[in-house]
């Protein structure tokens, strides 16, 4: 026997009423009103079983009614104490809330409640009003053949009433649900059983990704103006005809009064293309005018309603107008809508393809992870997984998301993200970036950021919102564009007035021909798109090549850059010292390998970073290690140990005359090391001197190559550094820049880089972003480089992946491109309307005669922007010199 | 000249002055917002053809959340920039979507979709 959850009588399974399955258990109900109360908010039942206390909701007390429900809130971690006691003063006044705490340190809020008095999602509510948002997936799960209204309810509740769960809502026109929930307490499995259990199969949803989504809309919107585009067309054919009866041999002989009766069938069949096809021109013009604002819409309104109105009015009342005047020209209005409608089609095609560099690194996210939860392998969509969920990744798999290798090794295809074409190989410790490429090893590893926060999430969206932002060049076209409508009008009745009083017979036909013209050929939008198409191009490039350009502003200052200030650790060289030189003493009789070996030896319980970089360059020869005996460490000096039963005495020239170690020929040696920038260090034997083992934080190999080419684009190069002056020369010799800056103190750095600056000359500043953060700010534009996920670094401009000084060429040449792309975009849009705007007004016509029809108005407006937009996608083709692939 | 070209140019020019008030001299309706009780400026604007309220002024130093619906398909207006606080969004019709920051600096800012057909101006006081 089996208790019905709503009445608590015992019922016989076998007989019972009726059978729920929910949350994956079964329920057993002894009449219809309780199934029925049941079916109203399971929930509300199934709570009162101890058993399902531990399922999704946390700390679950069986004695208590309340429930607990743990909610990440949205920095609140950032916010601090004031966040969370906000919160929870505005909670503990909400009815049916019982305990709430804040935890700023986790970012989350335990509330207990009374799920019979309050539900999550008006707790979620109470907190939103507060400012803060609950943190939380939200996923569309599409539903096959929902159709019935009702049905939409009952899921949605259903939805609601699972723990976890914030809010759920259906859209029938799209057949998919809506879900907000708190992945740590509920799985997208769960999620369809929820649905499912009311007989719908669930789908993955179509406009799961936001770029497929914005592609949809563009098709839907491409395929809505072509419609209106051929209907238009199709219409104008015969409406061309009877405008221009004399060019077919059939028409020529028309009486007039068969062709006043055909005008009637034009003025007629132009209605719709007027006011379906061109309908957007007219509600966008009257919007507009609402807000008294003019733009595009406004003028081929205008132009086109004018044209008809006209002709409408020259057909109806022939006698009222001059001899000869009483010609219609429909044609202007079905040609010119059909033209700038396809127009506008074709720059929505080209302006998909400018986001093309986005798209691609949005689809470069892996859709399912190899998480393993309680020693099980799971797929799961990748939006589910947790900070700290341990991933299997195999060979040829795409890492998930960000995180670092607990167990295994291989090498990863960064260049995706890096532009680095050579993999670079990964051990347990190292880190692992989402959307890389797994080669050779299987490895498991730890995850350390998800959604949002992985480093190609951040990436995409600073690349948006450089891509969106504004660069100065822009100013001056926005101006005018405020500006262009207004001016347009004033000219076509401008024109309209000089036509009608000086020009010749009939005057009111070229008078408003003329004005009609103007209004159409205008065109503000080649303007307007001139540069945030380009840029969106651009920035997009950069992003493919590793660069990630913060804005606009950033990219516009980087093509005037007269000199680069690199930082020289880290930047130039690869920041850690390395093994460079050995050098026996003349007196022993002894292979370089065992000198080495035996100084790593005696290292390798040293923690300085100059005996890392000797036991490494031991290990990178394949020498084996013996265990140090009597190890001491002497401060200052260096260290002495015993290895095989000899002493070994390692350290700086104090060391060796503490030990008083005859050096002999060592010492001037010695000096010429340090003389290259290397710092040397003497061994001594068994009391007697055996050689010198040289390490030195050597230059990244591609270092030299990147600043010769920064030579020919005829840029002065300076390396700034707080090292030495005997040092920073040597490296400077090494990779030949033209100016050093020794001995520089951090906090002076910012000051040499205005030095630079007050020689009149734009300053790029290249560092590690940590260090050089105020130099960054300081300098024209601030180039960090940053390796793996760190790619927010803050005070830069624009920031290098790949921790390369070819990212700066690279930079400089994409910022160069661009602008050189955007100004040929600006002085084209420019040159059109400054030559086309007169031409139409007919300046031409005193000299040559010559006057521009409407219908050619129409077709060069409709093609200008698609120009712009064409040539903006020239730069898709854009090399730089240091090509990845 | 024959009274009907002086008419005709009388009345060009006055439509000339009429555009020219009409556009840029009338004063424009503004819209204040202030702040709820959550300390929050909160505005919701609708797209289409153009951005209704267009002109909002706002207090500097509260958090300004904008909350834009576009009720049209062309896609001159899909995404709406602020480009002086480096803030963009991009807008599915029909789906409210909202866009947070705290403007500090008191001034005159505008806001636009791609290409600046549709503006509208942000005044911080």
């Amino acid at each position: 026997m089996v208790k019905d959850p709503v009445c608590d009588m015992e019922v016989d399974p076998s007989k019972a009423f009726a059978t729920r399955e929910h949350m994956g258990q079964m329920f057993y109900f002894c009449s219809e009103n309780c199934v029925n109360k049941f079916d109203k908010d399971p929930y509300q039942f199934v709570h009162l079983d101890g058993e399902h206390a531990a399922s999704a909701t946390t700390g679950f007390n069986p004695d208590s009614k309340l429930l607990q429900v743990e909610l990440p809130i949205l920095g609140l971690v950032k916010d601090g104490h004031p966040g969370g006691q906000m919160i929870r003063s505005t909670l503990e006044k909400t009815p049916g809330i019982g305990r709430v705490i804040a935890n700023p340190i986790e970012g989350n809020i335990v509330v207990d409640y009374d799920p019979r008095k309050i539900q999550i999602l008006d707790i979620v509510h109470a907190i939103h009003k507060t400012g803060y948002q609950v943190g939380g997936a939200q996923k569309r799960i599409g539903i096959d053949n929902i159709r019935c209204a009702s049905c939409v309810g009952l899921i949605e509740n259903e939805l609601k009433t699972t723990p976890g769960v914030l809010n759920a809502s259906i859209n029938l026109a799209t057949q998919e649900a809506t879900v907000d929930y708190i992945p740590d307490q509920i799985s997208l499995g769960q999620l369809n059983k929820a649905i499912e259990y009311w007989g719908y199969k669930t789908r993955s949803a179509v406009s799961e990704e936001p770029v497929d989504q914005q592609q949809a809309t563009h098709e839907k919107e491409y395929q809505r103006l072509m419609k209106r585009f051929w209907v238009a067309a199709i219409i104008s054919v015969p409406v061309l005809i009877t405008a221009y009866p004399n060019f077919l041999p059939i028409l020529r002989d028309w009486s007039m009064e068969t062709l006043r009766l055909s005008w009637f069938g034009a003025a007629l069949v132009t209605l719709p293309v007027l006011f379906w096809s061109g309908s957007d021109f007219f509600t966008g013009a009257w919007a507009a005018l609402k807000h008294r604002a003019a733009n595009m819409n406004t003028l081929i309104a205008l132009g086109t309603g004018a044209a008809w109105l006209y002709s409408t009015f020259a057909i109806l009342f022939p006698q009222i107008f001059p001899e000869g005047t009483s010609e219609p020209f429909f044609d202007v209005v079905a040609v010119v809508i059909a033209l700038v409608v396809l127009g506008q089609a074709l720059e929505l095609r080209a302006k998909g393809r400018t986001s093309e560099a986005i798209k691609k690194m949005m689809g470069l996210q892996a859709k399912t992870a190899r998480v393993i939860r309680n020693d099980i392998e799971t797929d799961i969509p990748v939006e589910e997984v947790l900070v700290g969920d341990v991933v299997q990744v195999r060979p040829g798999e795409k890492i998930p998301v960000d995180g670092i290798i607990v167990e295994g090794s291989s090498a990863v295809d960064e260049s995706m993200l890096t532009g680095e074409s050579l993999p670079s190989s990964k051990k347990a410790g190292d880190e692992v970036i989402g959307a890389t490429l797994n080669k050779t090893g299987a490895f498991k590893f730890r995850t350390t950021k998800v959604g949002k926060d992985t480093a190609l999430a951040q990436i995409v969206k600073m690349v948006q919102d450089a891509q969106n932002s504004k660069a100065p060049i822009a100013r001056l076209a926005d101006t005018i564009s405020g500006f262009f409508v207004p001016i347009v009008m004033i000219l076509a009745v401008i024109t309209f007035v000089i036509w009608f009083d000086f020009g010749p017979q009939p005057q009111l036909v070229y008078g408003l021909v003329t004005a009609v013209s103007v209004l159409i050929i205008a065109c503000p939008c080649a303007l307007g798109l001139a540069t945030p198409m380009s840029l969106m191009v651009g920035i997009g490039k950069g992003a493919e090549n590793g660069i990630l350009i913060r804005s606009g502003e950033a990219l516009q200052t980087a093509q005037v850059i007269k000199t680069v200030v690199l930082d020289k650790t880290g930047t130039i060289t690869k920041g850690k010292p390395e093994l460079t030189d050995i050098v026996l003493s003349l007196q022993v009789s002894m292979k370089t390998e065992e000198l080495l070996r035996l100084a790593a030896s005696v290292e390798s319980v040293s923690e300085h970073p100059l005996a890392e970089a000797i036991v490494e360059g031991a290990k990178a020869k394949g020498l084996s290690l013996d265990k140090p005996d009597a190890f001491e460490a002497v401060p200052g000096y260096g260290v002495i140990a015993a290895v095989d039963g000899r002493q070994v005495v390692l350290g700086n020239l104090k060391m060796m005359n503490r030990q008083k170690v005859d050096l002999g020929e060592l010492e001037v040696k010695s000096e010429t090391l340090a003389n290259e920038g290397k710092t040397p260090m003497f061994i001594a034997i068994g009391g007697k001197a055996a050689g010198i083992i040289a390490v030195a934080d050597t230059v990244k190999e591609d270092s030299k190559e990147a600043i010769a080419v920064l030579h020919q684009m005829g840029i002065e190069v300076v390396m700034i550094t707080g090292d030495n002056r005997r040092t920073a020369e040597a490296i400077a010799r090494q990779v030949g820049v033209d100016r050093v800056l020794a001995e520089v103190l951090p906090e002076d750095k910012a000051h040499n880089v205005h030095l630079l600056q007050a020689e009149g000359k734009k300053v790029a500043m290249v560092g590690d972003g940590i260090n050089d953060a105020p130099a960054l700010a300081q300098a024209d534009v601030g180039l960090a480089i940053g390796t793996g996920t760190d790619v927010a670094i803050e005070a830069s401009d624009i920031t290098l992946i790949k921790g390369s000084l070819k990212g700066v060429v690279t930079a400089i040449e994409v910022s160069r491109a661009t602008m050189r792309n955007i100004k040929q975009n600006l002085f084209g849009a420019f040159i059109y309307n400054v030559l086309g705007v007169p031409i139409a007004m007919g300046v031409l016509f005193p000299f040559f005669g010559i006057l521009l029809s409407p219908l050619l108005a129409g077709a060069a407006m409709a093609f200008s922007s698609v120009t712009v937009v064409s040539n903006a996608n020239r730069l898709r083709g854009f090399r730089p010199k240091f090509s990845a692939k | 000249m024959t009274p009907i070209q002086i008419g005709v140019t009388f009345g060009g020019i006055a439509l000339s002055l009429l555009i020219v008030w009409f556009f840029w001299l009338a004063p424009k309706g503004q819209t204040r917002v202030s702040a709820g009780t959550s300390g929050v400026q909160e505005v919701a604007i609708t797209v289409k053809g153009g951005y209704t309220p267009d002109i909002i002024v706002v207090k500097a130093g509260q958090p300004l959340r904008m909350r834009f619906t576009r009720q049209e398909s062309s896609s001159c207006s899909e995404m709406v920039l602020f480009p002086d606080f480096n803030q963009s969004a991009k807008l599915p019709e029909g789906q409210e979507v909202s866009v947070e920051f705290t403007p500090d600096k008191p001034g005159e800012y505008g806001f636009q979709c791609q290409m600046g057909m549709l503006r509208g101006k942000l005044i911080v006081e």
